[in-house]
């Protein structure tokens, strides 16, 4: 198997990678649910409909541990903050926040950013493309304002300038200040999503928050085209900064592009690969790589991005050129 | 109507409905008794350390831990709580090592450094509504609590006596078979230990 046909089918390794984080989220508080009727020990005074819960749990996990009450523990949390065998994970934006509302530095909480930390500064928006539960729902969200599009609505059409996200972060990062709280908790989508899956599992049902990201799939689906991730996300923005040098980046091969530019209309950050335009807003999600007919693009090791090569040299305004020189 | 009184008019509308949310959640401070979970920093600090992760409910093996949504104010939202009169606190220390940020120091489960670090409140005993002091033999708050003898004692008829190295776990007080009970924890938020 050729490195060209592993890099065409990563996008849909992606999917596969990003439904897993999803369903993690959905299992862990079922997970918790479980524990807490095991450490009860009174598994005959449940509900029927907890009954199911312990049960199909038990059935799940029996493989794999022997005590639920201490060998569940070694995975908790959300992509905002986890534990993952017992190492702590945490988004370099709740560091960022937590810095600017307690005004001092705790040690032990920044080494839990270091490793998003090095692979962002590596791989880039890596997070955004694949991890962050939010990117799922926004992603299927953009597959039906394709279908409402094609069905002659009128809908998300709009551009806005992409630099709106970094004020986004530094007003955060004000009010973090101002007011002594971490606001970026409140306002970054994929520690919401973790949170309310949460809340609606092992607790009293969806909160506030919830509301809140309803209103930004509505800001994508109406206004513009994944346009919390792009114009306003401060994680996205955090992400976009740390990952501006980053080592593995997209590159169009100017010998093998056709210019059809279908990369173009896949990318939904709006991006520009026809002309060999990334720039830090790209998150490696490669949908451009799977869909490019002719195998142009692929991940190459590069700390710049390369200049416009000018038109493809499969294209018709190459040949054109070419002719007209001739 | 013009644009800009209509805008004027929204932005009027969203600032009254906001200040008239924080007064009522000024209000709701005085009227809702709650702990924050054991070995919690005290009120302000504890605030500005949580990055709102959810964590320290999820690893809570008695589920005690619950969550703000609006009613305690936007300051507080998504932060952990306890009502002990539902769930008490079973002192199994695991949100202090769960929690990243120190807004929970961790703390070893041991005696000694649970009595050091631990000051969710303080437990008082009401005695007209307490079995034991109507002369009714109950005992109960004693029996629950993780702590005896250190944080409570009973006397003559098992009438409670708090002692001043209560820690407010909240589990006298969700033993308690009077309705309404007659021990309650007084949340102690600035950690101060009386």
């Amino acid at each position: 198997m050729s490195w060209t046909l592993i890099q065409r089918h990563l996008n849909k390794l992606r999917w596969l990678v990003l439904s897993l984080v999803f369903s993690m989220l959905i299992l862990l508080p079922f997970l918790h649910l479980y524990q807490t009727y095991a450490a009860a020990h009174a598994y005959d005074l449940l509900s029927p409909m907890e009954k199911t819960i312990s049960d199909s749990m038990e059935w799940l996990t029996k493989p794999f541990i022997k005590d639920p009450a201490t060998d569940l523990n070694q995975v908790k949390g959300t992509t905002w903050s986890a534990t993952l065998f017992g190492v702590k994970v945490s988004d370099p934006l709740a560091v960022v926040g937590h810095v600017a509302a307690d005004k001092q530095i705790y040690i032990p909480f920044l080494v839990t950013a270091l490793i998003p930390i090095i692979l962002t500064m590596v791989l880039g928006r890596v997070f955004c493309g694949w991890i962050c539960p939010a990117t799922l729902l926004y992603e299927l969200n953009d597959n039906l304002a394709a279908w409402l599009r094609k069905a002659g609505l009128p809908v998300s059409r709009h551009k806005l300038d992409t630099r709106l996200k970094y004020l986004v972060l530094i007003m955060g990062i004000i009010i973090s200040a101002l007011s002594g709280i971490t606001s970026f908790a409140a306002m970054y989508p994929p520690a919401i999503i973790g949170r309310e899956i949460y809340y609606a599992i092992a607790l009293s049902g969806f909160g506030a928050g919830m509301v809140f990201f309803l209103l930004t799939l509505l800001f994508d689906l109406m206004v513009t085209r994944r346009g919390f991730c792009r114009y306003v996300c401060p994680g996205g923005a955090l992400y976009s900064l740390l990952g501006r040098f980053r080592l593995l980046r997209i590159k169009r091969d100017v010998t093998q592009c056709n210019d059809c530019a279908k990369c173009n209309v896949v990318c939904q950050f709006g991006l520009d690969p026809l002309r060999d335009d990334f720039s830090q807003e790209c998150n490696n999600c490669t949908a451009c790589i799977a869909v490019c007919p002719t195998d142009a693009l692929s991940f190459t090791l590069n700390i710049k991005d390369q200049a416009f090569q000018g038109a493809g040299h499969m294209g018709h305004l190459h040949r054109k050129k070419e002719s007209e020189s001739e | 109507m013009k644009r800009r009184t209509f805008i004027q008019a929204m932005i009027s509308v969203g600032t009254s409905s906001l200040l008239a949310e924080n007064s009522r959640a000024e209000h709701n401070k005085v009227s809702l008794r709650f702990l924050r979970p054991p070995a919690a920093l005290a009120e302000d600090e504890f605030l500005s350390r949580c990055i709102r992760c959810g964590k320290c409910g999820e690893v809570c093996p008695n589920r005690c831990i619950q969550y703000f949504d609006l009613e305690n104010g936007l300051s507080s939202m998504d932060t952990p709580y306890i009502i002990p009169r539902d769930k008490g606190c079973i002192l199994c220390m695991k949100c202090g090592e769960a929690c990243p940020s120190g807004a929970i120091p961790p703390v070893a489960r041991e005696m000694h450094t649970i009595l050091d670090n631990v000051h969710m409140g303080k437990a008082v005993v009401n005695e007209e509504l307490c079995l034991s002091f109507q002369g009714k033999t109950c005992g109960v708050c004693y029996r629950a609590c993780p702590l005896q003898d250190v944080a409570i004692r009973v006397g003559r008829l098992e009438q409670p006596h708090v002692l001043k190295d209560c820690v407010g776990c909240g589990l006298c007080e969700r033993a308690c078979i009077q309705i309404p009970q007659a021990i309650r924890i007084i949340p102690d938020y600035e950690r101060a230990k009386t």
